[in-house]
């Protein structure tokens, strides 16, 4: 962290610290209050929203049952406040695991709606629930009595700047953690994430869980907050405040859900006051007007593009002139704003700034932690978790049959892989040579057949299982994390070197930190042995196609495989390459990894290939060396088609 | 009849085709051969409108078709039956074929006898008669192909793209459906070709184009080609 | 077993109409992967505007006009909402501005016609018909015939019209669509239409059962998502089977357990089938190709 981070970190602190001297006003205290907790949930929002990208529309309940289970503990059972405080992030947990379980096991808009089936489920149960939670007519609770002193507001002040600081510090070093390289790798690739051993269902539980854990600290410390919770504030409104202020504020960022909680925060009382309302849409609207003027003036922007924002700006300015009352028409405003930030600031604020300074300051912002380990040759090769046992074959697959509908990819395919060679993979285009990748990596399913690996039966096992148990592989149309740096993508294929838990995340143990040096010094010394030792910290995205491919191959070696499928690693390469690749894969199978190789071209596989398999039409024409192969004449007629005569 | 002039199309960020130029004259059969990873899909989808191309101008029967939605490309006469054949699975081969004429059946080209194409259709490939009422997805490989052939053919069009109609079938049915092409270019129908099976596609051709790497390395008539030692090696050794 | 045989007659007059909310989820869903998390917002709005109506003809003169309102209010959503965001293929996009625009239906409402729940004037006789002990409103009636009756109607269209092969050409594989002529953008205008047109009636057939206001959506909205993906998101059989299962739980749950908590086993039979089987009981399970 550079000195000028430190030093504003440390004034921003006294600020806060500063703040109830300047604004003694109780009133202003307690809005304080509220915003700091609000920017703890939205912290733990913006895991789920902004990294994993799913949509939880369930976090004003998860809010209020944190506030619930702190009222209940203490209004019934009497429990202190510090024991409170932990007991309600347990209980949202639950909730949180019990919630995302079901609705993740699919992909799509599924924990949206599920989450909001939840809101209004929690809701109901609140006020059914009379006997625990006085239904309708809510708990009073009072703030705690500490060493004979009644912690009074401006105390409680504090409690929850702590409280937020503590979050801020916990959130940042997750995210920044291997945990938080997963979440941001699940969302980039979830294919290729999967077949790194880093599971796309179980990280995105565990951000849910997380999330809901820090709602329930948010809900927990409103309750001692308000005094008093009731059933009604945890409804569908406080849900979408929280979306709002989360997508405004900026994704992805610490800055942002503090900025999000204070606009939503004071918005409603913005527009509570009408003359207020009229000042600032009016500001607002002329921010719009100039903004897209300077657009059209410079041609960054056609007259089409910046049309309706402006109408909508003026339409919202005018209207207020119009409107004699405004709190009905919060809702309306609270959606078009959402419109508005999901259709024009999509990165919210913090990330609309950030595009300004890159454009002008482009050096002051670094978008990555740069990794500068120097990799060496004794770091390349590591003993695999799980050391190939059986004799003979490595891999076999019995008789396997993949279906979509009526047609057949593969039929009866028998597959034995041989320890310690490079096995080629064959066959004219749609033969069924990456169905079998899909199958033997548990992408697909097979409709049947039996799949052993190093003496376990792997059939039907999930693509992140089995990369567990040593099969790592690469994908024929790329699939890097691409936003992340070369070197990042290498660390996610580390992933399951890191053995140390939460607890070591969060306290930076020595554990911790040698595991991260060992792998930042492992991955750098896997990028020098494909050749990208050059480009460690550059995105992936930005590389060209063939180096993409040697990031691939880089980045599935740190899965300490014993078995590595390599999907046509020479497409797109030019002939130096190639011979660099030949030469790469040699040196993989010296090390004792065993290689299937899918290939078209025939130097390459005729070059290094051990045994050769051919398919075609989803069955097995002919296996053998490359020379026996080659001169088959089954093989010459699937592959010249039907002219193999004439040609 | 197709025009493409210094045609440029990316994936995201990678540039995949730089300047492609090529002409597929009324009534003649073009192919467009090179190793995976050329650009030759990418060139079919340009052309009907999947991909909007980067840059560059092509033009159908003389009407500039550049970045126009597939929809419109298709209403103006130009018919592709994709890579994977991709036929409607849930619908049958009827109205799989119906949908191929749905411009002819709506709006945009001329009517004509829908019927009576249908009748041809099933003429052309007997197989599908025999499953006109079965949903299109249980059908077999080879079938799927006939089929999404079949429905490009519904839409009477000026120019029919095929991209690999041989992918993925049986030797067997490799020489049926070049069997169909060369039958198709009997009846007078123009064509861009694109095949994995370089020799059998430069037999029926009349034109050949060769892509390597998304340029245009060799172009000129299929019989030329065919003895070309240059692209003898470019796909032999795809296939030695 | 009276009482059980009257509960389970309600609960299918209920079922139904989850059955025909879920149905417009599936329009959507099935030509462009997306969802009008306003569903609910566009039966109410449907039941509102009937009501407007109703106080100037005839509730069988009100209904066509509701339909064409529901349409137009379906192709809005999807040009202010869906459209941009399938453009940008953000899923987080058509999530948040169909919820915005909810909101937005909701409050506009408020505002319009006032925060109370209104009584929608019942077309037919409110006295229920006996049928060996069971009572039976003449009203429930109309709405199973009614939701069946669209239903089946949508379902003719796709299977007959080259314009309902279209759609169904779309939610199969919208590229191939493409080439085929068919403008898939306006496919799925269309079946944006068509959605928001089912709810707008779901939202006047079920109106002179319950009471009509701002508010009535919401929780229909989501217990039809629950029937939606209890049958199954690419099933036509599975929401009729799936509203009819959750009618009658519901109308059980809230003669032996307490009102309170009926709309509780919605949410569990939801989770259930998510956590069993994600798929739907009649859906089928697609594997993606990679």
């Amino acid at each position: 962290m550079s000195a000028i981070n430190k030093t504003s970190i440390v004034l921003v602190l006294i600020v806060a610290a500063m703040l109830p001297t300047i604004w003694p006003n109780p009133y202003y205290i307690h809005l304080m209050v509220v915003i700091a907790i609000y920017a703890i949930l939205l912290l733990g929002l913006d895991i789920v929203v902004g990294y994993v990208g799913e949509v939880s529309l369930g976090h004003a309940a998860l809010f209020g049952i944190g506030a619930y289970t702190a009222g209940v503990l203490n209004f019934q059972l009497g429990l202190p406040f510090l024991l409170a405080i932990p007991a309600s992030i347990a209980v949202t947990g639950l909730f949180g695991i019990l919630l995302a379980l079901p609705a993740l096991r699919v992909n799509g808009p599924y924990l949206a709606m599920v989450t909001l089936a939840f809101g209004t489920i929690i809701q109901i149960l609140i006020n059914e629930m009379t006997f625990l939670t006085n239904g309708p007519m809510g708990l009073s609770v009072r703030k705690p009595i500490w060493l004979g002193h009644q912690v009074t507001g401006t105390d409680y002040y504090y409690i929850v700047l702590v409280a937020l600081v503590a979050t801020i510090y916990v959130v940042q070093r997750i995210l920044k953690s291997h945990l938080g390289r997963a979440f941001e790798a699940l969302h980039d690739s979830p294919i290729a994430s999967d077949c790194m051993g880093v599971s796309v269902y179980g990280y995105k539980v565990y951000a849910f869980v997380l999330s809901a854990g820090i709602a329930g600290l948010a809900g927990s410390l409103y309750t001692y907050s308000e005094e008093y919770i009731s059933p009604n504030t945890y409804n569908f409104e406080l849900t979408i405040l929280f979306l709002l202020a989360v997508i405004m504020g900026g994704r992805k960022t610490r800055t942002g859900p503090v900025l999000g909680a204070i606009i939503v925060v004071m918005l409603p009382n913005v527009l509570s006051d009408i003359e207020l309302f009229k000042v600032i849409s009016i500001g607002i609207a002329v921010i719009s007007v100039v903004y897209s003027l300077y657009m059209l003036v410079t041609h960054q922007r056609s007259l089409n593009q910046v049309a309706i924002p402006v109408i909508a700006t003026v339409v919202l300015a005018t209207s207020g002139f119009f409107m004699e009352n405004i709190t009905d028409h919060r809702l309306t405003i609270f959606g078009v704003m959402i419109l508005f930030v999901v259709y024009y600031l999509p990165n919210g604020i913090m990330g609309f700034l950030r595009n300004l300074v890159l454009k002008f300051k482009p050096h002051w912002i670094q978008r990555h932690v740069l990794i500068l380990e120097h990799g060496d040759k004794n770091h390349v090769w590591s003993v695999p978790d799980h050391p190939v046992t059986t004799n003979g074959h490595l891999l076999e697959a019995r008789n396997i049959v993949m279906q979509f509908g009526g047609l057949k990819a593969l039929s009866e395919v028998n597959l034995n892989i041989a320890k310690g060679t490079v096995h080629g993979l064959i066959g004219p285009n749609g033969s069924g040579k990456s169905t079998t990748m899909n199958v033997l990596t548990g992408i697909y399913k097979p409709t049947s057949g039996e799949i052993e690996f190093n003496g376990k039966i792997i059939t039907g096992a999930s693509p992140s299982k089995i990369a567990g148990e040593g099969i790592a592989r690469t994908f024929q149309n790329v699939q890097l994390f691409g936003e992340m740096t070369a070197i990042e993508n290498v660390l996610v294929g580390l992933h399951h070197t890191f053995k140390h838990s939460l607890i070591d995340v969060v306290f930076q143990t020595p554990r911790c930190r040698k595991e991260k040096h060992t792998a930042e010094v492992r991955a750098a010394s896997l990028l020098q042995f494909v050749g990208l030792e050059a480009l460690a910290n550059e995105e992936a995205r930005n590389l060209p196609y063939g180096k993409q491919r040697l990031l691939e191959i880089a980045r599935a070696l740190a899965l300490n495989p014993s078995l590595l499928l390599l999907d046509e690693p020479a497409a797109g390469l030019t002939a130096p390459d190639i011979k660099d690749l030949i030469e790469m894969i040699e040196k993989i199978r010296g090390h004792g990894i065993t290689v299937i190789l899918i290939e078209h071209h025939m130097d390459v596989v005729m070059s290094i290939c051990d045994r050769v398999t051919v398919l075609d039409f989803g069955q097995k024409i002919s296996e053998g060396t490359p020379a026996q192969v080659q001169s088959d004449e089954k093989v010459i007629e699937a592959y010249l088609g039907g002219s193999a005569k004439e040609a | 009849m197709l025009q493409i002039e210094n045609l440029n199309a990316a994936y995201g960020k990678v540039e995949v085709l730089h300047n492609i130029s090529l002409s597929v004259p009324k009534g003649k059969v073009v192919t467009l051969i090179g190793s995976n990873g050329a650009g030759k899909t990418t060139t079919m989808r340009a052309v009907s409108g999947m991909i909007q191309p980067t840059s560059g101008k092509i033009s159908l029967n003389g009407k500039a078709i550049t970045g126009l939605p597939s929809n419109k490309i298709a209403r103006s006469g130009l018919a592709h039956s994709p890579e994977g054949r991709r036929v409607f699975a849930t619908l049958s081969v009827t109205d799989n074929l119906l949908l191929g004429a749905f411009p002819r059946l709506t709006f945009g080209r001329e009517k004509g006898d829908v019927p009576g194409d249908l009748a041809r259709i099933f003429e052309l490939f007997p197989r599908l008669k025999e499953r006109a009422e079965q949903q299109a997805g249980t059908l077999s490989g080879g079938e799927q192909q006939m089929l999404a052939m079949g429905r490009a053919l519904m839409l009477n069009p000026d120019v029919l793209l095929l991209d690999e109609p041989s992918m993925g079938l049986a030797p067997l049915l490799v020489k049926e459906v070049f069997r169909i092409i060369s039958e198709l270019k009997g009846r007078g129908i123009t064509m861009l070709l694109v095949e994995q099976f370089a020799a059998a596609a430069l037999e029926v051709a009349d034109y050949g184009y060769v892509l390597e790497n998304g340029r245009i390395s060799v172009h000129g008539p299929a019989g030329q080609l065919k003895n070309d030692p240059a692209v003898k090696a470019a796909y032999l050794g795809a296939a030695h | 077993m009276e009482i059980l045989a009257q509960l389970i007659v309600s609960g299918i007059a209920l079922g139904m109409i989850y059955a025909l909310i879920a149905f417009g989820y599936q329009l959507t869903f099935a030509t462009s992967g997306t969802l009008n998390f306003g569903q609910g917002e566009a039966l109410m709005l449907g039941a509102l505007v009937g009501l407007t109506l109703v106080g100037h003809m005839s509730y069988w003169l009100m209904l066509p006009l509701v339909l064409v309102f529901g349409a137009l209010q379906g192709i809005f959503v999807e040009r202010v909402g869906v459209l941009p965001a399938i453009k940008t293929k953000s899923e987080f996009g058509w999530i948040m501005t169909t919820i915005s625009l909810a909101i937005i239906f909701k409050n506009v409402a408020e505002n319009v016609w006032g925060h109370d729940d209104i009584t929608f004037p019942s077309p037919l006789p409110t006295a229920p018909i006996q049928f060996l002990g069971i009572r039976v409103l003449p009203m429930e009636i109309l709405v199973v015939v009614g939701a069946l009756a669209i239903m089946l109607a949508v379902e003719m269209f796709n299977r007959k019209s080259i314009y309902g092969k279209a759609v169904v050409a779309t939610s199969n594989d919208r590229d191939a669509a493409g080439l085929m002529g068919i403008n898939t953008g306006m496919v799925i205008t269309f079946s944006y239409a068509l959605s928001s047109m089912t709810a707008a009636f779901a939202g006047v057939l079920i109106a002179p059962l319950t009471l009509t206001g701002s508010t009535m959506g919401v929780v229909l909205g989501l217990k039809a998502f629950s029937v939606a993906i209890i049958g199954g998101l690419n099933s036509g059989m599975g929401v009729i089977v799936g509203g009819l299962i959750l009618g009658i739980v519901e109308t059980t749950t809230g003669y032996y357990v307490s009102t309170g908590y009926k709309d509780v086993p919605g949410l569990v039979l939801l989770l259930l089938v998510l956590a069993i089987k994600p798929s739907g009981l009649f859906g089928k399970s697609v594997i993606k190709k990679v």
